[in-house]
């Protein structure tokens, strides 16, 4: 293609000009992969802090609803009483968890049987809110055994973990008896079987784990579960996962994101600002590229003219211009995705004092196919107006100067 | 015979608002194969516009024009654009070559431009059009390391590049030097006679008409053909 060849010898006939336009489009680049990167690494951080230590989706049973009912006849309206003798409960739990295993990415499906409860050790009392599960399923949720810092991870029948911290505050320590009084008022004397310390001060302070068949009796539930906890391989399809659930089986399912909403708004403003952050880098690549080239056109007029005068098309010209803006855009975009993929994978081996990275930088989500296309795209974006310029040169005109 | 040149009545008014200037006012000129013409006249009086309006770089206000026995009054841009890359020549009083290019690669570009690249024969014949323009020598210097005389006889060697019916010189020794446009003048002269290419010269240096087979004057926007009164050049035909 010859007009691939002009833009090429026109490129290369001024190699500093060249040179420093394409690493402006490369210096571009280079801020949008690394804001990609940043605000993905960053994204990624934040959910796994959050989702690490709690359940993707949760199931519970539909909240009671007191109902309005009309009473055409006698022209007025009555309010349905909600039973609340029943304990509210999922009866039916072992189909439900049945189907929550048949959906796709789930790994880990968790039924249990929360509560409130008072922890009381002679004068001393604490409220805790006690979790019944499986003793096999103990880390399903939250990696338990591993943050034991004092005694067993072994539940046994009448085995209780609490948290450093409440263990603290009550005064115990592995191995002691504590009387355990459910809002049931159910009680039993159980025994410290470890101390975990999680770092998360509501698993330290205020959780209480013992086993589901230990959980039944204290808080009068024969069969059924209060809820059904599940993790999933990708935790953003939590929502997804959570609605079709929740229509599924008519219990609540509600999603991390939906307990987290704020975190949500927090990632949804700040990919907002990597957005435009990302806009502005390829506009200043597009408004680099276009004044390059429009400066390029001016002072080839001649050369432009005396190419129309011997009959060389429009779109011949005009090829050639936009040739030269997909050069550039393709040079400047494969350069700085190498330099910002550098740079990202340098700042990710920086690390604080602990050992742990300084940034939250993932360099692998630096957006490369998207920076390649929208430059590339971008600089034949801003090399249209010279190529129109350059292709509606009059040859008489042109010539004549 | 077939004329390469066949207008009739050209007239060109330029309009500059409410301003009009009459530059051309019916001219009638006839160039047959393989003629050698200069175009003569006084500044102003119009000679660049008529060569533009022969060479399909602008379009008369009004008359008939013929190049090769088509008509071209009514073709479209893109094909006068076609027509000039297939039909005409162009050499200007300043070379235009494209300074990033070889001479070979300026010499071939008209031809390699619609086809989409320089094909093994389209080099051979301009290397060709540059040994027969004394440039075999420097066919791979590019355009910018020649001298002013070496530029002009490239841009020669370009016009020649499609075998035009018919190539349009506006002042080509304008720039040169006497030894150099001596040199350019007797290639012009060279390759009119061998190739029977219809060559019209634009210049004002009687020098260079007296060069050519038969020279027309442009006055007051019309032609005055000495040739139709039996004058010719110093070329032997008068």
């Amino acid at each position: 293609m010859f007009a691939f060849t002009v833009a090429r010898r026109y490129l290369t006939s001024n190699p500093v000009q060249t040179a420093l336009l394409v690493a402006g489009v490369a210096l571009g680049v280079t801020v949008f992969v690394f804001i990609t990167a940043l605000i993905q690494g960053l994204a990624m951080f934040l959910t796994v802090q959050v989702t690490a230590n709690s359940a993707h989706v949760s199931l519970e049973p539909a909240t009671r609803i007191a109902r309005v009912i009309a009473i055409p006849q006698v022209d007025t309206e009555a309010v349905a009483l909600v039973s609340t003798v029943q304990r509210r409960q999922i009866r039916e739990w072992r189909s439900v968890v049945e189907l929550v295993r048949a959906q796709p990415g789930v790994t880990v499906i968790s039924p249990q049987i929360s509560g409130s409860a008072f922890l009381l050790k002679g004068e001393a009392v604490e409220p805790v809110a006690v979790t019944g599960i499986d003793p096999d399923g103990l880390d399903a949720i939250s990696p338990i055994s591993s943050k034991v810092v004092s005694g067993s991870a072994v539940l046994g029948g009448d085995g209780l973990l609490i948290g450093k911290r409440l263990a603290d505050d009550l005064g115990l320590s592995a191995g002691q008896p504590v009387l355990l009084r459910t809002d049931r008022g159910g009680e039993r004397l159980l025994t410290v079987r470890g101390l975990y310390a999680t770092g998360v001060a509501s698993l330290d302070e205020r959780v209480a784990f013992i086993s589901l068949q230990t959980a039944r009796p204290l808080f009068s539930l024969d069969e059924g579960v209060t809820n059904i906890e599940v993790k999933l391989q990708e935790p953003r399809n939590a929502r997804v996962l959570a609605s079709f659930l929740g229509e599924a089986t008519g219990l609540r399912a509600t999603s991390w994101q939906e307990k987290n909403l704020s975190l949500e708004d927090g990632l949804t403003a700040q990919g907002q600002t990597g957005t435009l952050i990302q806009t502005f880098s390829l506009i200043s690549i597009i408004v680099g590229v276009a004044s390059a080239l429009v400066l390029s056109a001016q002072r080839r007029r001649s050369e432009i003219g005396i190419m129309r005068a011997f009959g060389v098309s429009r779109s011949f010209v005009a090829t050639v211009f936009l040739l030269q803006g997909l050069l550039i855009g393709l040079i400047g975009a494969l350069l700085g995705c190498a330099s910002g993929y550098g740079l990202c994978v340098w700042l990710a081996g920086v690390t604080k004092a602990d050992g742990t990275p300084a940034l939250p930088i993932a360099p692998e989500q630096g957006g490369y196919v998207a920076a390649v296309v929208l430059t590339t795209l971008g600089a034949i974006l801003a090399s249209l107006a010279p190529a129109r310029a350059a292709a509606s040169v009059d040859p008489l005109v042109a010539i004549q100067q | 015979m077939t004329a390469v040149v066949d207008a009739r009545g050209i007239e060109m008014v330029f309009r500059n608002g409410e301003e009009q200037t009459p530059v051309l006012k019916g001219v009638d000129l006839r160039l047959e194969p393989g003629e050698l013409v200069a175009l003569l006249g006084a500044s102003g009086s119009g000679k660049s516009t008529l060569l533009s309006i022969l060479g399909l770089l602008l379009r008369p206000s009004a008359g008939r024009l013929s190049l090769a026995s088509e008509s071209v009054d009514d073709l479209s841009e893109a094909r006068r654009a076609e027509f000039r890359n297939q039909r005409l020549g162009f050499v200007f009083q300043f070379h235009h070559l494209l300074p990033d290019f070889t001479a070979v690669e300026n010499v071939a570009f008209p031809a390699a431009a619609p086809a989409g690249g320089i094909s093994a024969a389209m080099r051979r014949r301009a290397r060709e059009l540059l040994a027969r323009v004394g440039l075999a020598d420097r066919m791979d210097f590019r355009a910018s390391r020649l001298s002013g005389g070496q530029k002009q006889r490239v841009a020669i060697a370009r016009a020649l590049m499609n075998r035009p019916v018919l190539v349009v010189a506006d002042e080509p020794t304008g720039n040169l030097d006497r030894a150099s446009a001596d040199q350019v003048l007797a290639l012009m002269r060279e390759v009119n006679q061998q190739d029977q290419a219809t060559f019209l010269i634009c210049t004002h240096d009687d020098h260079v008409a007296r060069q050519c087979g038969r020279r027309v004057i442009l006055e007051d926007g019309r032609i005055q053909d000495p040739a139709s009164q039996g004058e010719r050049g110093s070329d032997g035909l008068d």
